[in-house]
């Protein structure tokens, strides 16, 4: 176990090590990521500065939210994201080939040997905004509130990377799967503003079909004493549970897809 | 004993989404939900011992990878058996992995931005290759294959060449009992198509080490496989020595006749006359049990017969031939 893990240590090691080739570029990108991002925020200010609160919810809360997506996308997708977005050329060039016939899971290195270092940049944005709100915000701390806090960042990190996976694994069998990702990004958007200022279909959808909600307006609805559409009192244990039992899902999902694998080309 | 690799009615058929031509039929294939199946493999069947060398030839889309990707734990037959080193590759494709080397000409497997030997020590760590063991495989398939040079450069500066060098000496570091190329010299050039050549000619005598590879190449397997495996349009056409494939595809050999003064027209019972420029004379000699001896005989002493030469052809005209006398069947019966 410990060598495996040592493995795939390795293959970050290699990674950055390839990524670092081009380092000026890099850094260029993470500049670029923190501004349109910072861009994002500052609309929402913008807003909240004629309008005061959106849906209930006044500027803290709006950027404890924010930061919080931010920051559980930034972690799940930095498992997951760029790794299974070319998934679809591992599959079209034939690469994934030459993977499958190594001694080792296919997904674990792919994951990590593309983990993405370049959300970098959005968490350098995300956790100064974050512990910002969360001082700013009225959340009323106890122990189990903290406890409440890690797990449903955690579990929020799982449902992204979860999402992503099933997704992307798409490609084993359509061979393209870039599509989704469009839809999966534009539902992500939505996931910057709280639940309840969306009509009751795309509440429901966001909780169930493709359950970004779980990302952000959940957790921190519950964080903040707010109310869920939906859930109501099930939000908290929702929350915590989303992230696991998406695990489960892509797993099986990833394994069948895996199983109906035709390889492309010759 | 039983095989090192068995495949018994092997089939792999693809579904493909039904496409109909034209503008208007781009739509059509969008909303339908038709499929077609296309045959990769079907029943084919054979064995491979421990030690052999075997080159699977055919033309293209011929069914040739899909079977390496088949063996190898990638895909599924869809029909048959097959077993590599006791196993279903597909069901144990880990267990299968450690002990198989897979080469593929044309995707890379190395880490295109990084020093080869970084590449290389992944490969130690994802098969637990002893240090020891690591160190003296490196050692003794870099001198064989001159890899020292450039073992430190990154990978994107390699000459195609060098990276193919580098890829075979990967797959080999982990001792494998099976080794499975696709395609190892395609685009490279003489000098190095002849080094990875004798490489793989020697490895296959030296340690042992199974060798399966398919190529366009005839080259390839003459100089390291003696048994070949062809196939076509997805079926098993050839299982055998390269020697015998002549006689199987049933090609003729050409005989030119010269004479000092012309005989006239001279049909013989031995051979086809194929054309007549008088003094020179063709024939083919289409019977294999037919010699130049019996040939020879019949034209008799009396002609003025200056000079005799007799044509094998070539493994490569052999199988032009054939897959020539195939299409021309093709079209004749469409």
């Amino acid at each position: 176990m410990l060598r495996r893990l040592s493995v795939l240590l390795l293959l970050v090691r290699m990674f950055v090590k390839s990524q670092m080739e081009y380092r000026g570029a890099f850094w260029l990108d993470r500049l670029a990521q923190i501004i349109s991002y910072g861009a994002v925020l500052l609309g929402m200010w913008i807003l909240l500065q004629k309008f005061e609160l959106l849906g209930g919810w006044n500027w803290p809360e709006l950027a404890l939210l924010f930061s919080f997506q931010l920051l559980a996308y930034a972690l799940g997708a930095s498992v997951s994201f760029t790794q299974l977005r070319d998934l679809e050329e591992l599959v079209r060039l034939g690469t994934l080939d030459a993977l499958l016939t190594k001694p080792i899971n296919t997904w674990a290195y792919l994951i990590f040997s593309g983990l993405n270092i370049g959300y970098a940049g959005h968490i350098i944005l995300a956790i100064p905004v974050l512990v910002w709100a969360l001082l700013a915000a009225q959340v009323e701390w106890s122990i189990g509130n903290a406890l409440f806090f890690a797990g449903s960042l955690l579990s929020a990190t799982l449902v992204t990377g979860a999402v992503i996976t099933m997704i992307g694994a798409i490609a084993l069998i359509w061979v393209r799967s870039n599509h989704l990702f469009s839809i999966f990004f534009g539902f992500w958007e939505l996931t910057r503003y709280p639940l309840n200022i969306f009509p009751g279909g795309i509440q429901a959808v966001m909780l169930t079909v493709v359950p970004l909600a779980y990302i952000s307006a959940v957790p921190v609805a519950v964080l903040l004493g707010k109310p869920v559409p939906l859930l109501g009192d099930f939000a908290a244990p929702a929350a915590l549970l989303a992230g696991p039992l998406l695990v489960l899902v892509a797993v099986t999902h990833w394994r069948y897809a895996l199983s109906r694998y035709q390889g492309a080309g010759g | 004993m039983t095989a090192l690799i068995e495949a018994r009615g092997v089939s792999k058929r693809f579904r493909q989404h039904k496409r109909f031509p034209g503008l208007l039929g781009a739509f059509k294939t969008l909303v339908t939900a038709e499929y077609t199946e296309v045959a990769a493999v079907s029943d084919v069947s054979f064995d491979i011992q421990a030690g052999e060398a075997v080159g699977y030839l055919g033309p293209n889309g011929a069914g040739k990878s899909t079977m390496i990707k088949m063996m190898t734990g990638i895909l599924v037959p869809s029909a048959g058996s097959l077993t590599v080193l006791g196993r279903t590759p597909h069901e144990q494709r880990m267990a299968n992995a450690r002990q198989i080397g897979v080469v593929f000409g044309q995707r890379s497997q190395l880490w295109w931005d990084l020093p080869v030997i970084d590449s290389f020590a992944l490969h130690q760590r994802i098969y637990d290759i002893p240090q020891a063991r690591y160190a003296e495989n490196l050692e003794r398939f870099s001198a064989l294959l001159d890899l020292t040079p450039f073992l430190d450069r990154a990978v994107r500066q390699l000459s195609l060449g060098q990276r193919m060098r580098a890829e075979i000496v990967m797959s080999l570091l982990h001792d494998p009992k099976i080794l499975f190329l696709d395609e190892p010299t395609i685009g490279l050039d003489v000098v190095a198509k002849d080094a990875v050549r004798r490489f793989l000619a020697e490895i296959n005598r030296e340690r042992g080490v199974t060798i399966i590879l398919t190529t366009h190449d005839l080259q390839d397997i003459e100089t390291i496989c003696p048994r070949l495996i062809m196939v076509d349009h997805s079926k098993l056409i050839f299982d055998g020595e390269l020697g015998r494939l002549r006689a199987a595809l049933g090609s003729s050999r050409r005989l030119t006749l010269e004479f000092a003064t012309d005989p006239g027209p001279l049909p013989l019972a031995t051979a086809t006359l194929t054309s007549d420029e008088g003094l020179i004379k063709h024939y083919l000699l289409e019977r294999e049990d037919v010699s130049l001896v019996h040939v020879l005989s019949e034209v008799g002493s009396t002609r003025d017969l200056k000079d005799v030469a007799l044509h094998e052809p070539n493994i490569e005209e052999v199988i032009r031939t054939f897959y020539q006398g195939r299409n021309i069947a093709a079209t004749a019966t469409s």
